[in-house]
């Protein structure tokens, strides 16, 4: 600036101060200087405004989507391919560019579109990555900028932060009860109140009470190791001596959990949380970590579990319309990346005690209906049996896998009614025989023995319905070996070590109980239950509880206490009683060599535990007659004192009574008086004869 | 005129009274069944009762129809009273009405159960209210003295019966059930008590409808445990009472049956192991 000051006064003074012709000359020279000076400036202005609005490099980038996986074509296909892609991208938005990368005369394999905003390119990554174009091609559609995002990741691993260790004790403290009383969890007051007893046979333990634990219900997982509150915005699981929450899952408004048998993973559903980009109403979590494995859709929980886990928890499957869909753990993908198509199927369960899936599928034209089981992983058919004429079929497996019943119930052609078989399925032998037995009756209920191979049903209509046990022998037969004819039952309850068992007429029968052996089957106790809606045997075996839950009648509601063979023990009232469940236990350490070195030795071991339970009884009863003398004691004490008192007031009383003493009964014998009174009663003539 | 709520007799049974949802309350001549006076009121008479010396009357009306409940008290040697139908006192009830009432031991306070569990002790001579207990969570439906008036026991519709002394209102034990109890009674003899009840009307027919499944209990009172029942009702029982000589009970129920039981030897000489 001073320069061109100094420049223009030296002009001015060039101009001015010499002759007159100069001026004439510099002046207008002098102008256009200073025009242009003015322009510069001016000039310079604009360009700076201009410049900020120089379009930052971010503003195009956010728009560009990479398609990878797009077929590679030459020039002649060229054309066809980018229409193709036009058809499919412009869905999202309007495509503004597009490059097509070569290389030796065809496309790369990938491509560049930009859209005229963010927000569209955004779209065609949601809906477009993954997309099939055809079987070898299916898109994978990325923003340009999450390219970049990666690329940044620095190289160097920083290990995450160490977690401090959470100790939550022995997680199977109640499994070392050295009295081995089983746990129970029982709710109460209508689900205020949530307590966790140990069961002894003459009263129950308290082992914690807590109030609201749960806003519904409870339930253990398979090896009794957790238990799962609810709650509106999640589930809870608590463990440990003292119960301490050991994980929480979110889940807004979950209302059914499920658990992997190895208890490695929680399947939570919630009917609130499905959207369509994101799966969330059904969700997988991994239980130690706490971790959201996987979430799915889902239509209806009409059928919970939806999901069903293989025994060893190593896959879970379900069925959708004309899909089985399995999954393997812990990826949680499909197993071989595809479901199976099997058209029509309508139920499916895995064995468990193998991986091996049974379902069936229903009559199809000339095909007929047939069940079949698949071995997995190989997705190997091991056995398929074609039925005819089928209505439906149910699926029972006994525990141990060893068997599979169907329950078949078929229209024979030319008929009307509905007949029901049961086909055995033997899956210890080769080649999985099947043997039929044949039911008259219509059937209200159907149980395996647990661990045996005899089973349980209860068929034929109210008034007469009868029970009867079959045997499925080794030699091919399947015995009747009893049927117990005007059963008041509709429902079985077998003990999970097996033999023994309870028929329970729940509910609208009023709750009778019939306990069974069924060595010989005799009927070892008739009794009843009034009302009982549920009926739960402990986990070993030993003990039985029947219970009339406030969710199902309002009054007396109580649990009761049996024992196997039907000896009532005690009798628990709880105020507005919900649930009663035994706490699973986990699978035995020993092995069957140490089981049978036990039992071989089992007198021995009697003989130490008759003795305990004598000491304790006593014990129990010096404890009762103790507390019985104590409270005795203060009773008495109150009543001296009052009778004291009373003798004290006695003037008062006679002067209140006018001198009458009406202290005791016979007070005032001496008032009495005594009246004797004749009454005529009877007339008798009895002719005495001649005389 | 309509169902009669309550019925005492004086201690030589020379008067009745009686207190009727007809809004009255009624003095009779035993032996000749002669009315003595009639003392309307505005609303249902609950409660009712001669004190020990059979000189003063106390009766309790509902809460009805926008009247309050009141607990009203009568000299009968004041026949003035009885004309001008004035009593002497009477205590208004403001929350919760009085479900029934026993005189004390010595006429000089009344004690009564409210419909929300409580257990007031009023004076007869001033109104004011000597002491209070809130043992019970629900309504009380009964209460009944001891024979020689130094105890009384409350059955209510918590489940539970309790027995509290007379004068200083202290709660001594507690007799537990899963049913409602509308009346409990204090052996004069021996150490018992018997209980009745059953459940709200409405619910009757939800319980076993079988033969006699209404029972009567017997708790022993120092140990509160039961050691008893009598069935043959076939609705709930409403009330019971022990003979005053305490060789028998009686008890009235729903189904509109009076049992009377008179005990086995056996009885009087069962103990429970102590």
């Amino acid at each position: 600036m001073k320069k061109a000051k100094q420049y223009l006064e030296g002009c001015w003074h060039a101009y001015f101060g010499f002759e007159n012709t100069k001026v004439k000359v510099m002046l207008p020279l002098y102008f256009l200087v200073c025009l242009f000076f003015v322009c510069v400036f001016v000039f310079a202005e604009l360009l700076l405004d201009i410049l900020r609005e120089k379009p930052q490099e971010a503003d195009g980038i956010d728009s560009v989507v990479v398609v990878d996986n797009v077929p590679q074509v030459g020039p002649e296909r060229l054309e066809k391919l980018k229409n193709v892609i036009h058809k499919i991208f412009s869905k999202f938005g309007k495509i503004t560019t597009e490059f097509y990368p070569e290389a030796d005369g065809m496309t790369k394999g990938y491509i560049f579109l930009e859209y005229a905003a963010p927000t569209q390119a955004l779209e065609a990554v949601k809906n477009a990555d993954g997309y099939k174009l055809d079987k070898q091609h299916t898109f994978r559609v990325n923003l340009f900028t999450d390219f970049d995002k990666y690329m940044t990741i620095s190289d160097e691993w920083e290990t995450p932060e160490k977690q401090p260790f959470k100790d939550f004790g022995n997680m199977r403290h109640w499994i070392e009860d050295p009295d081995c009383r089983d746990q129970y969890s029982v709710i109460y007051e209508a689900g205020e109140r949530t307590a966790i007893f140990s069961n002894d046979a003459k009263e129950p333990i308290t082992a914690e009470e807590r109030a609201r634990w749960t806003e519904t219900y409870v339930r253990w997982s398979p090896k009794g190791t957790y238990l799962a509150t609810f709650h509106q915005r999640g589930i809870a699981l608590w463990g440990g001596e003292k119960f301490k929450q050991i994980q929480r899952f979110s889940h807004q408004g979950v209302s059914l959990i499920d658990f992997s048998p190895c208890e490695r993973y929680v399947v939570t559903f919630s009917p609130l949380m499905d959207t369509k980009e994101d799966p969330q109403a059904i969700i997988i979590w991994d239980i130690l970590t706490g971790q959201k494995k996987r979430g799915f859709h889902c239509e209806s929980s009409a059928h919970w579990p939806i999901f069903k886990w293989s025994h060893d928890g190593k896959f879970f499957a379900r069925m959708t319309q004309d899909t089985l869909s399995i999954y393997e753990t812990p990826s949680m993908g499909l197993l071989d990346k595809k479901s199976l198509k099997i058209s029509g199927i309508k139920d499916f369960s895995w064995s468990p005690g193998d991986n091996i899936i049974a379902f069936w599928v229903p009559e199809d034209k000339d095909i007929p209906a047939r069940v079949t089981l698949m071995q997995l992983p190989s997705r190997q058919e091991i056995r398929v049996r074609n039925l005819f004429n089928v209505v439906d079929c149910k699926l029972h497996w006994q525990r141990n896998g060893d068997y599979l019943c169907v329950k078949v119930d078929r229209t024979p052609k030319g008929t009307q009614g509905v007949v029901t078989n049961f086909e055995i399925f033997r899956m210890r032998e080769k080649q999985v025989p099947v043997d039929v037995v044949e039911m008259k009756d219509s059937i209200i209920a159907f149980a395996w023995e647990p661990n045996g191979s005899k089973f349980a049903v209860l068929h034929g209509e109210s008034p007469r319905i009868n029970a009867s046990f079959y045997h499925v022998k080794n030699n091919g037969k399947i015995e009747l070996i009893k049927m117990f004819d005007k059963q008041q039952a509709n429902s079985i309850f077998w003990s999970p070590q097996g033999q023994f068992m309870v028929l329970a007429g729940l509910r609208s029968m009023n709750g009778a109980l019939a306990f069974v052996d069924t060595s010989d089957c005799t009927m070892m106790n008739i009794a009843e239950h009034y009302m009982a809606s549920d009926v739960e045997w402990d986990p070993t075996g030993r003990y039985v509880v029947t219970s009339v839950s406030w969710w199902s009648h309002k009054v007396d509601n109580a649990y009761w206490l049996w024992t196997f063979q039907g000896r009532l023990l005690q009798k628990n009232n709880k105020d507005r009683f919900c649930q009663l469940l035994w706490r699973p236990r986990p699978p035995t350490l020993l092995s069957t060599d140490q089981i049978k070195m036990i039992k071989k030795d089992l007198k021995k071991y009697s003989k130490i535990f008759e003795q305990k339970d004598r000491l304790s009884q006593s014990k129990a009863s010096k404890e009762l007659v103790d507390k019985r003398r104590a409270m005795m004691e203060e009773y008495r004490r109150y009543r001296e004192t009052a009778q004291q008192i009373y003798q004290e007031q006695k003037s008062i009383r006679l002067e209140l009574r006018g001198g009458v003493d009406t202290d005791e009964l016979d007070s005032n014998v001496d008032d009495w008086e005594e009246e004797t009174i004749e009454f005529f009663i009877n007339e008798e003539i009895i002719p005495l004869g001649d005389l | 005129m309509r169902a009669v709520w309550c019925v005492d007799c004086d201690w030589d049974t020379k008067n009745v009274l009686t207190g009727s949802a007809d809004n009255s309350c009624r003095l009779w001549d035993c032996e000749t069944g002669k009315q003595l006076a009639l003392l309307n009121t505005n609303s249902a008479v609950r409660t009712c009762g001669f004190d020990f010396s059979g000189n003063i009357i106390m009766f309790s009306t509902d809460k009805q129809m926008g009247y309050q409940c009141y607990l009203n008290f009568f000299d009968l040697r004041d026949p003035q009273q009885i004309e001008d139908n004035q009593p002497y006192l009477s205590i208004p009830c403001n929350d919760a009405k009085i479900t029934s009432a026993v005189w004390g031991p010595l006429g000089e306070f009344v004690n009564a159960g409210h419909e929300n569990g409580e257990i007031n002790q009023f004076s007869a001579k001033s109104g004011e209210i000597l002491k209070k207990a809130k043992e019970h969570s629900r309504q009380i439906n009964d209460i009944q003295t001891s024979v020689d008036l130094t105890m009384f026991i409350s059955a209510s519709k918590d489940n539970t019966a309790k027995l509290f002394d007379s004068t200083s209102l202290e709660h001594i034990k507690t007799f537990k059930t899963e049913r409602p109890v509308n009346s409990a009674a204090i052996s004069p003899i021996m150490d018992h008590v018997v209980m009745g009840g059953g459940q709200e009307a409405m619910e009757v027919t939800t319980t076993s409808t079988r033969i006699g499944k209404f029972e009567a209990r017997f708790f022993h009172a120092a140990y509160e445990e039961e050691f008893g029942r009598v069935k043959g009702h076939f609705g709930p029982i409403n009330c019971v009472a022990f003979h005053p000589d305490g060789k028998s009970y009686s008890s009235g129920g729903e189904d509109g049956y009076v049992r009377i039981h008179y005990f086995d030897p056996q009885y009087f000489d069962f103990e429970l192991e102590a």
